[in-house]
């Protein structure tokens, strides 16, 4: 069952842009290295479960895994060869909406290679460009 | 007494947005000393030298080089781009070595558990301590050393061998590491289960919302 919400107010969102860089959510918070987004995108539910999946056989009986993304907004499509017109299709899909330097995936208690591979791997899934960065001090 | 990093930094006279753009161009970093009921000096750090500091472990008190003379402070607040790829600004806080400060120190684990060999993963639920000292004694870090941490097992702030006059500000019984039990994750392969679509709010009564475009 892909990640969606449990109660929403409204089933159908406007699409609106994804402007800008991400002002929270752009350090690395509960593990040791992150997946950082460099591009704006909307990240699916089934992409998210994806990278899950690839990320936690990498990391089982060793480390942990955090998702630090959540699909919020439905994303509604029109059935193949339909006229135009009769109002706004149906929520197709879930997705988190992702702005450049957003963390989306943490994992804590692996060595740096071991976490380099497993997010080259993740890496593969995700819709845009991603780098690796690591924890940042603090004072 | 910890020995204290020395580094330059340089009065800086331009003030606002453009000026420190500049400055940044020019692979300086802007940055402020305050502290001490005196007044507020803009300064100007070289960025490969603060990021080095930074890099090996700044949390110590420091000696600043400004115009000949010598001042001794500590890392108060460090300003990161989005990315975290370069420092935007620093604020340095006056501090005497004999003063008493507030500051928060990382915790570094050393050793392997051997809970991990019984099945249990490492979780690290702090990262940093916050703890209250002489600015004079302040360690780079505090190392924890989970050599003897089996399955189920958990080390406390109350546990950490601190040295004499450091004092954690948190409750003694906070959760450091600990070897837990990993949760049973799913592959995905298994049958969907709950609702296809979420519950739709509605007002009492049962008025329609609409669609919300």
């Amino acid at each position: 069952m892909p990640l969606m919400p449990k109660r929403v107010k409204y089933r159908k969102s406007q699409r609106g842009r994804v402007k800008g860089n991400a002002q929270r959510g752009n350090t690395v918070c509960f593990g040791d290295w992150g997946l950082q987004a460099l591009e704006p995108a909307w990240l699916s539910a089934a992409n998210i479960e994806a990278g899950r999946i690839s990320c936690s056989k990498f990391v089982r009986g060793e480390g942990k895994l955090y998702i630090r993304v959540f699909p919020h907004k439905s994303i509604t499509s029109i059935p193949l060869e339909t006229r135009m017109g009769k109002g706004k299709g149906e929520p197709d899909f879930w997705a988190a909406v992702i702005r450049p330097g957003q963390i989306i995936y943490e994992v804590a208690g692996l060595p740096k290679e071991a976490a380099m591979e497993c997010f080259h791997r993740v890496a593969h899934k995700m819709p845009f460009k991603c780098r690796m960065i690591g924890r940042r001090q603090t004072f | 007494m910890v020995e204290s990093a020395t580094i330059a930094v340089e009065r800086r006279e331009q003030k606002g947005t453009r000026a420190a753009r500049r400055l940044r161009s020019e692979g300086l970093v802007p940055g402020i000393i305050y502290g001490h009921k005196e007044h507020c000096v803009p300064v100007t750090v070289n960025a490969s030298e603060l990021e080095a500091l930074i890099r090996h472990g700044a949390h110590g008190l420091l000696d600043l080089t400004i115009d000949g003379t010598k001042e001794s402070a500590v890392i108060r607040e460090v300003q990161w781009d989005v990315f975290g790829r370069e420092i935007l600004h620093i604020d340095f806080n006056r501090v005497n070595k004999d003063e008493r400060v507030t500051i928060e120190v990382p915790i570094v684990l050393r050793g392997s558990a051997p809970g991990v060999n019984e099945g249990g993963v490492v979780e690290q639920m702090l990262h940093d301590l916050e703890l209250e000292c002489q600015a004079g004694n302040l360690p780079q870090q505090i190392s924890v050393n989970i050599n003897d941490l089996h399955l189920d097992q958990q080390i406390t702030i109350g546990d950490l061998e601190l040295d004499e006059g450091l004092a954690p500000t948190l409750p003694a019984d906070q959760v450091v590491v600990q070897v837990a039990t990993p949760e049973e994750e799913s592959d995905g392969d298994e049958a969907s289960e709950g609702p296809a679509e979420p519950e739709v709010i509605r007002r009492e009564g049962g008025e329609d919302q609409g669609d919300g475009d």
